[in-house]
């Protein structure tokens, strides 16, 4: 009898710990896993666009960020889909499209299902370039050219099953051409240096880094696949507007999630104050500063996009 | 002249305050037998986290350069080379120091240390401008033979049996493709879990280098450390200085070699020291001198290995090769704080890459001082006992590599790779080629199929590996390293290897 | 004497030799192919090199490693076992501090010269034992503030 009451005693002190616990957090300062090493363009942003919330009137806790680069960022989700805790100290930081391409290329073991996103705080939009010398001067020469030479026009991507890969993927689907796509394994910055060296004839790459390569006078940028044109490049048009039926599908989305079994009222809580960070003015001005474009998104808009991004990308690996 | 520019940052406080912790602390670690510098580098990395990017590096560099020169002071006065760097100072440097020349050998080591550290700091700082702008001229072809080159190399020249050496380096190879692969993300020999991210660099590079020196250490059982610290007259400085200036023939032949060795990815500092001991006996008219405490051998000796240190990382700095194992973990440095070396590294980081190498340059001649004036204290604070010194280092491989990432696994794939390594080193195999392959081979594999898949869309992959310039005379170094190797093992006449060296220090013991 | 090294470089060459066939094994019939292309390169080199060496163990030609005697290894086992303890099982059980400053003062004491009758002597390693866990904590704690696991202990 003694016992039984013990454990009713301590069950109800466990539940009102853990009530508590909800309404006091966060009481101790959260981790963000990165699954990109320190320095890439994801670090960068996950840095800046966290480093107000030890503010009174975000989380009232510092965000520190952990690096769990490898294969793509395989490395950081699948520890952070079976290892990470899911108790509010733990967050991560996705990339869309390449946890879902990766998950639905197989040989991980997270999905859309095993992550709870919070906010989305960027959209880096990828774009074509080609070294500064090069004779294409409109994505209309270089699809020509794809077809003369079927499978023999090479250009660099940072990888497989990123959005660089989708990129090119749709690329081949909308010109109806064979191309030869090279990954890189040092993500954006390698595949940038095939091209300028004139290792391969163009590449897929980030707007940012696209934009400080031809500020440089390395590159010419020849089209961006969005929907829109970047207000970085102004100049430069959409596949869309050069008759090429790509939308905004490669568009690398960057913001923060939770695994899945995190307390709800946990995720509404951050879900509620992690945008407001976002929105802060000096993140804005860093991030501006650093060539990135900001997008926020609320927990619901997220998980929206996070849906037709699935099924968008299904259909167009299905065909890999 | 673009580096002058940025010397002031080095006497910022902080950056000085460093480089000053960097050198004497260095000098410390050098002298002590059983730290070399690669592990003095590996278990320092973990103190430049909080650091800014060049800071870190400072320390590092600072650490790197007086650490090689700090285990001259062993090698004189113990006959224990403190890294494999010194075993050629050992040979003339003790006789020197058993006639009770110890101070006039020191001096003279630390003199021709700055003038070789220096000069091949200058060469660094005027070679890698240019050289980088070069580098856009290596694709994946070239880098591929590049990493290859490196492991070969150093498998073939720095162990007693080629074969066993590049056995060595594929083992590293093998253990560099676990995990999940970097292009297509599948899944490659993961039979623990410890493994599922692959072995990273930093705590293999501990475990590899500490953790045999810690089992050595325990092979040598309750015994105390009785090697005799042989006492130091005084010499005045000023006949030294006029005594390495004199000897300009030893002094010139052990800088050029260094710088040149320094160059080839691979090739270590303790074969720097050897290849200038040698020249400068086969061209010394005292040829008979040497080995009987002539200074020359002191001279080319420890002019070459530290000439060594500024060239070894120009490779590192352009191609982001890193041509030994301390460049590694310099690379592993400069990867925390997201620093991509290559060639764009002088045009996006100028501040880190020339404030790093200005360090480098007036560390030579911080250590030089400071190598003068403390090396016999130096000698003496590195009397630290055997059992306190092997605890003292796996406790500090333990932390250092949990804290690289927060990881148990790391600790346990530290601890299992350092274990293997020791048994692997008493059958004749050794870690140098290994620790390059582990560090080279992603390079290579990457660049092996980034290669393929250009070759497969162009042209064919013979020809996309075996043609050009470029190409032939890297699988020419390739192959003569190789054959020079075996032809010097079957006429049995190999130069004194780093293993024999440290088999006859320690018989000699 | 001549025998003991012998039969170990048969034995230490024959266990790399395994591991190389096999990595070859593995390279060669796992999937996808494309992310094997390196490792059977390199596997296929590895496992040339490697029956190599050990052909000349067992005809009795290596030149090179002393191998190990048997007063080596007694003296090894103690100080291996200590460490592998620590790693494997009580720093990640004990916490971390609790388990490295345990660990250092079992090494010091079992490796020390100086005699083990004697209090004096055991008054140093204690001392010395405080001033390692000083340095380390104040290290990683307080300047690096590196995260240890802290589990029974700290």
């Amino acid at each position: 009898m003694k016992q039984i009451l013990a454990a009713a005693a301590m069950a109800t002190f466990a539940l009102a710990g853990a009530g508590l616990a909800e309404e006091a957090y966060p009481e101790r300062p959260i981790m963000m896993m990165v699954s990109y090493g320190a320095g890439g363009a994801t670090d960068f942003q996950a840095r800046i666009v966290t480093m107000t919330a030890g503010n009174e009137d975000a989380l009232g806790m510092p965000i520190a960020i952990i690096n769990k680069p490898g294969a793509g960022g395989r490395v950081g989700w699948n520890w952070f889909a079976t290892q990470a805790e899911a108790d509010g100290y733990t967050l991560g930081a996705y990339n869309i499209p390449h946890f879902i391409a990766q998950s639905i290329e197989g040989g991980v073991q997270y999905g859309a299902a095993s992550f709870e996103p919070i906010a989305n705080w960027g959209a880096d939009p990828a774009v074509f370039v080609v070294a500064a010398d090069s004779p294409f001067n409109s994505m209309a020469d270089v699809v020509d050219h794809a077809k003369a030479n079927p499978g023999k026009l090479t250009f660099s991507g940072a990888g497989l099953f990123v959005g660089h890969h989708i990129a090119a993927l749709q690329l081949e689907k909308a010109a109806g051409v064979k191309l030869a796509y090279i990954p890189n394994n040092k993500g954006g910055a390698g595949a940038m240096k095939a091209v300028i060296a004139g290792e391969v004839l163009g590449g897929v790459n980030n707007l940012s880094d696209a934009f400080r390569a031809r500020e440089a006078g390395n590159v010419k940028i020849l089209g961006v696949f969005d929907l829109e044109r970047s207000d970085f490049l102004p100049d430069v048009p959409t596949l869309k507007e050069q008759g090429f039926e790509i939308d905004n599908a490669s568009v690398n989305f960057r913001g923060v999630m939770v695994p899945k079994g995190t307390p709800q009222p946990i995720i509404d809580k951050l879900a509620e104050v992690v945008p407001s960070m976002f929105e802060n003015a000096r993140v804005q001005g860093k991030m501006k500063a650093g060539g990135s474009p900001m997008h926020v998104m609320t927990r619901a808009e997220v998980l929206d996009m996070w849906a037709a991004r699935e099924k968008t990308l299904k259909d167009l690996l299905a065909g890999l | 002249m673009e580096f002058l520019a940025y010397f002031g940052d080095v006497f910022a406080p902080v950056n000085f305050g460093l480089l000053l912790i960097g050198t004497i602390g260095g000098l410390i670690l050098g002298a002590t037998p059983g730290l070399s510098p690669t592990m003095a580098v590996a278990l320092l990395i973990p103190f430049t986290f909080r650091l800014e990017p060049a800071q870190g590096l400072i320390l590092l560099g600072a650490a790197y350069t007086s650490t090689v020169a700090g285990g001259a002071v062993s090698a004189i006065l113990l006959k224990i080379p403190g890294a494999p760097a010194n075993i050629a100072t050992t040979l003339d440097g003790h006789t020197m120091a058993q006639k009770g020349e110890g101070a006039r050998a020191l001096q003279l080591s630390f003199l021709a240390s700055a003038v070789g550290g220096v000069f091949g700091v200058l060469l660094l700082i005027f070679l890698t401008p240019v050289l980088a702008q070069w580098a856009l001229a290596f694709g994946p072809s070239h880098l591929f033979w590049l990493a290859i080159l490196g492991v070969t190399v150093i498998g073939s020249l720095d162990s007693s049996s080629v074969v066993k050496g590049l056995l060595s380096g594929c083992i590293g190879l093998w253990l560099a493709t676990i995990g999940f692969d970097d292009i297509m993300g599948a899944q490659r020999f993961i039979f623990h879990s410890s493994l599922s991210g692959g072995i990273n660099v930093i705590p293999a590079l501990i475990g590899l280098f500490a953790i045999p020196q810690v089992i050595s250490m325990f092979a040598k059982g309750r015994r105390r450390l009785d090697a005799e610290v042989l006492s130091v007259a005084r010499h005045p400085i000023g006949a030294a200085v006029r005594e390495v200036f004199g000897r300009l023939r030893a002094l010139s032949i052990g800088t050029i070699t260094g710088s040149i060795i320094g160059l080839i990815p691979g090739v270590g500092g303790q074969i720097a020291g050897l290849v200038a001991y040698d020249q400068a006996k086969k061209l010394s008219p005292e040829r008979a001198k040497f080995g009987t405490g002539h200074s020359e051998g002191v001279i080319a000796a420890e002019s070459a290995n530290n000439a060594m240190v500024g060239p070894s990382l120009v490779p590192l700095l352009t191609l982001s090769i890193p041509g030994s194992p301390t460049a590694a973990v310099l690379l592993g440095g400069l990867l925390i704080h997201g620093i991509f070396p290559g060639s764009d590294l002088f045009d996006n980081y100028p501040d880190v890459a020339w404030t790093f190498i200005n360090a480098m340059l007036v560390g030579q001649i911080l250590m030089c001082l400071f190598g003068l004036y403390v090396a016999g204290l130096a000698a003496k604070v590195a009397q630290v006992p055997n059992n306190v010194m092997a605890a003292v280092v796996l406790g500090l491989a333990v932390f250092g590599s949990y804290s690289v990432q927060n990881s148990m696994g790391d600790v346990n794939v530290m601890m299992a790779l350092g274990t293997g390594m020791y048994f692997l080193e008493r059958f004749g195999f050794s870690a140098a080629p290994l620790v390059l392959g582990l560090i080279l081979g992603p390079i290579a594999e990457a660049n092996f199929i980034q290669g393929s898949m250009i070759a497969n869309a162009t042209s064919s992959v013979g020809a996309y590996f075996f043609t050009g310039g470029l190409n032939l005379v890297l699988i020419g170094i390739v192959i003569a390293s190789i054959a020079y190797s075996v032809w010097m093992e079957l006429r049995s006449r190999r130069v004194v290897t780093k293993d024999d060296a440290v088999a006859k220090a320690e018989a000699a013991l | 004497m001549r025998t003991l090294p012998r039969t170990q470089h048969i034995l230490a060459s024959g266990l790399v030799a395994g591991v190389g066939l096999a990595v070859a094994y593995l390279s060669y019939t796992q999937e996808p192919r494309d992310a094997f292309l390196f490792p059977r390169l390199i596997s296929t080199v590895f496992v040339v090199l490697a029956l190599w060496t050990f052909g000349k163990a067992v005809l009795g030609r290596t030149k090179v490693g002393n191998g190990l005697t048997g007063a080596e290894l007694i003296r090894i086992l103690p100080g291996l076992i200590v460490a592998l303890v620590l790693v494997y099982g009580s720093a990640k059980a004990l916490g971390f501090y609790t388990a490295t400053t345990g660990a250092f003062f079992i090494l010091i004491s079992l490796y020390d010269p100086a005699p083990h009758g004697a209090l004096r002597s055991w008054v140093r390693r204690l001392i010395v034992t405080a001033g390692f866990w000083a340095v380390m904590y104040g290290l990683f704690a307080v300047l690096l503030n590196v995260f240890t696991p802290r589990e029974i202990f700290f």
